[in-house]
């Protein structure tokens, strides 16, 4: 099994976390399955689509990679999906962009992050529920896969609840001068300002919306976030006002999630964000795939995931057989302010999910192919 | 048209911003570059190490100030002991020895961040008294982002008449000229290098404690930094300083202004504006030669 990380890279703090998580996932099966010894290969993506295929290549090649899990960057996932596909090897990506389960689906690759469309109703529903008010919204977003999809999901959506979008400014991906940015949506005037951003460039917007004196006074939300791994990055006075969503959060009530928490807390003394909680999932995805099927081929694992439905880390979960998207709910936090934090790592409450399903219309995955 | 008028002023007062932290940047590269012939691959390096020296002394002092002053005083001594006892042999070796070594630094700075700070970013706060907005009228703007501008023009207005007005700046401007006749003269040069380095690093140093809480701490913000630093060197002219100041400036109003109407070609536009002034002017826009 190959894990694809970022361990250099603009996503370069992530690659060590979803490393552990992977791990985690493997070691509590004791690196076997269906009496068969694992062998976990991991390459660095680099954020970089030219060396992740590389190495996605190299692996396959020389160490006989059967499943691929990762990487982290949306525009990555899409090329090492390609590579996938022709070398008939399972993939498994958790990441915002839709096309894996929509234009660019394939029978070997599979989508385990909740559907931009399901993350933006969730965010957009959540939100307006606590603040009926809020219904002029400014949009700043990563300018590349993962941004585009959330994006369009979320003007989309802002249709049907009444939201009027003041303008969507794109930013490059890496970006760290976001004081112009700020500057223009706040002038705007809006609402509320709603990011679709990630990692170091999520969090050094935040920082600078704050230094601009946006929140605590309006309020900031992160629509795709890692959760712990960016908020552990700012400080309180900065998460202030600050609203989240996440496709996991650590305080998650679900028997398989109170166990891998209580895990990673005890190995690593921090609780986990998204990241491993996704190298986690789609770790466990794909054993419980090869232990349904009875084997180790990847066409039939394939054929064992595709509408297997269940309870794992994050409830109820079904694999959608016609798309490979993974149904599943989509969490929103609010964080809390420094005096109410119980501790160093008391960030946020989950205070609503959603697992409303891209509308099948709406959906481009047109034939889904042949093994 | 007034809120438009409002929304550029307030991009301009930005691009100040960030331009006042590229000329400082650029100003001690630029030196370096003049001083001592190389391009100072670990300067990106030497302004990271400035901003978490920040971190580790507000965390232990719980003072801003005192970390803001003596940060850059921390880097100007390691990096003095730097240049004189592993830089200064690599001379005779030739400026490609020098310039390798400088990058191996650059390496071994980052890493030794990690190592002592984790891969981890932080964030800080500015300091109590710098918090929040000051009314200027059409708009507010941060305290912080002000007390950056005013601190670095006043740097700024420091080393230039230091270089214009004493004895010591004289001689350093003569050293970026002609190091042989300055040589000649009886001057101790490899003395004025050591100091030049030092001085270079300092601002570097300066920059990243200044941009602390404005961009946070990470260990790969050396790396981020270098490119624009570079592009300020190379827009200005090597080895000139005024040109250091207002390349920084410039760069730094267009990034900003940039973003207002194009936010994709912010950083394109920078890079795109350095190739062309190097095709056209390739002394930059204040060199001489």
């Amino acid at each position: 099994m190959l894990g694809i990380w970022p361990f250099t890279g603009a996503f370069a703090d992530v690659g060590p976390v979803l490393d552990r998580g992977m791990s985690l996932a493997l070691e509590e099966w004791g690196y076997k399955v269906i009496g068969r010894p694992i062998k976990y290969v991991k390459r660095d993506s680099e954020t970089k689509a030219d060396a992740a295929t590389r190495r996605v290549e190299e692996a396959v090649e020389t160490e006989s990679v059967k499943y691929v899990i990762g990487p982290w960057s949306s525009g990555v996932a899409l090329a090492v999906s390609e590579v996938a596909k022709r070398r008939k090897v399972l993939h498994f990506f958790s990441g915002g962009t839709e096309d894996i389960s929509g234009k660019r689906c394939h029978r070997y690759s599979f989508q385990w992050a909740a559907h931009a469309y399901t993350a933006a109703d969730t965010v957009m529903k959540t939100f307006l529920r606590e603040n009926p008010g809020a219904k002029r919204w400014y949009l700043l977003i990563a300018d590349y896969a993962f941004g585009w999809s959330l994006e369009k999901y979320l003007k989309l959506v802002g249709e049907k609840y009444g939201v009027t979008v003041l303008g969507a400014d794109r930013h490059p991906l890496g970006e760290r001068e976001f004081s112009g940015y700020v500057s223009k949506a706040v002038s705007a005037r809006p609402d509320v300002v709603a990011m679709v951003n990630f990692g170091q460039d999520a969090i050094q917007a935040v920082r600078t919306f704050y230094n601009f004196g946006w929140q605590p006074k309006q309020p900031l939300i992160m629509a795709w976030s890692a959760g712990v791994e960016e908020l552990v990055q700012l400080e309180p006075e900065m998460r202030e006002n600050v609203w989240v969503g996440t496709n996991f959060y650590y305080t998650l009530d679900t028997p398989v999630a109170r166990e891998f928490v209580k895990r990673y807390r005890e190995k690593y003394g921090e609780p986990p964000g998204y990241a491993p909680a996704a190298a986690y999932g789609m770790t466990r995805l794909v054993l419980r795939g090869i232990e349904k099927a009875k084997s180790a081929e990847v066409p039939d694992v394939i054929q064992a995931l595709e509408g297997w439905e269940g309870e794992d880390l994050l409830g109820k979960m079904r694999i959608d057989p016609k798309t490979h998207q993974t149904l599943r709910p989509y969490f929103f936090l609010k964080c809390k302010k420094k005096s109410d934090m119980k501790d160093q790592w008391d960030f946020a409450d989950i205070i609503g999910t959603g697992d409303t399903p891209q509308p099948a219309e709406l959906n481009e995955c047109a034939d889904i192919g042949s093994l | 048209m007034d809120n438009l008028a409002t929304t550029v002023a307030i991009q301009f007062f930005n691009g100040l911003v960030i331009g006042m932290i590229y000329a400082l940047i650029g100003i001690g590269l630029t030196l370096i570059l003049g001083l001592l012939d190389i391009p100072n691959f670990a300067h990106g390096a030497l302004y990271a190490l400035g901003a978490y020296l920040l971190l580790q002394l507000v965390g232990v002092t719980g003072s801003f100030w005192l970390g803001m002053l003596v940060a850059p005083v921390i880097v100007f001594t390691v990096s003095v002991i730097l240049e004189r006892f592993m830089i200064r042999p690599l001379y005779p070796a030739g400026s490609n020895y020098v310039l390798l070594f400088t990058f191996a630094v650059s390496v071994i700075v980052q890493e030794l961040i990690i190592i002592l700070w984790g891969p981890v970013g932080f964030s800080i706060l500015p300091p109590q008294a710098l918090a929040g907005s000051v009314d200027l009228g059409p708009f507010s703007y941060p305290r912080y982002h002000l007390f950056v501008m005013i601190a670095s023009l006043a740097v700024i207005l420091g080393l230039w008449l230091m270089l214009e007005r004493t004895r010591y700046g004289a001689i350093m401007r003569a050293g970026i000229e002609n190091k042989t006749m300055v040589s000649a003269l009886g001057i101790d040069i490899y003395r004025l290098f050591t100091v030049g380095f030092g001085l270079g690093a300092s601002l570097a140093a300066l920059a990243g404690v200044l941009i602390a809480p404005i961009r946070g701490l990470m260990p790969y913000m050396g790396v981020d930094i270098l490119p624009f630093a570079f592009v300020v060197v190379a827009v200005g002219g090597l080895g000139n300083v005024i040109g250091a100041i207002a390349a920084g400036l410039i760069i730094g109003v267009t990034q900003s202004l940039t973003t207002q109407f194009w936010p994709q070609g912010s950083t394109i536009t920078i890079f795109g504006v350095m190739a062309i002034i190097l095709l056209t002017r390739p002394q930059g826009l204040f060199g001489a030669r």
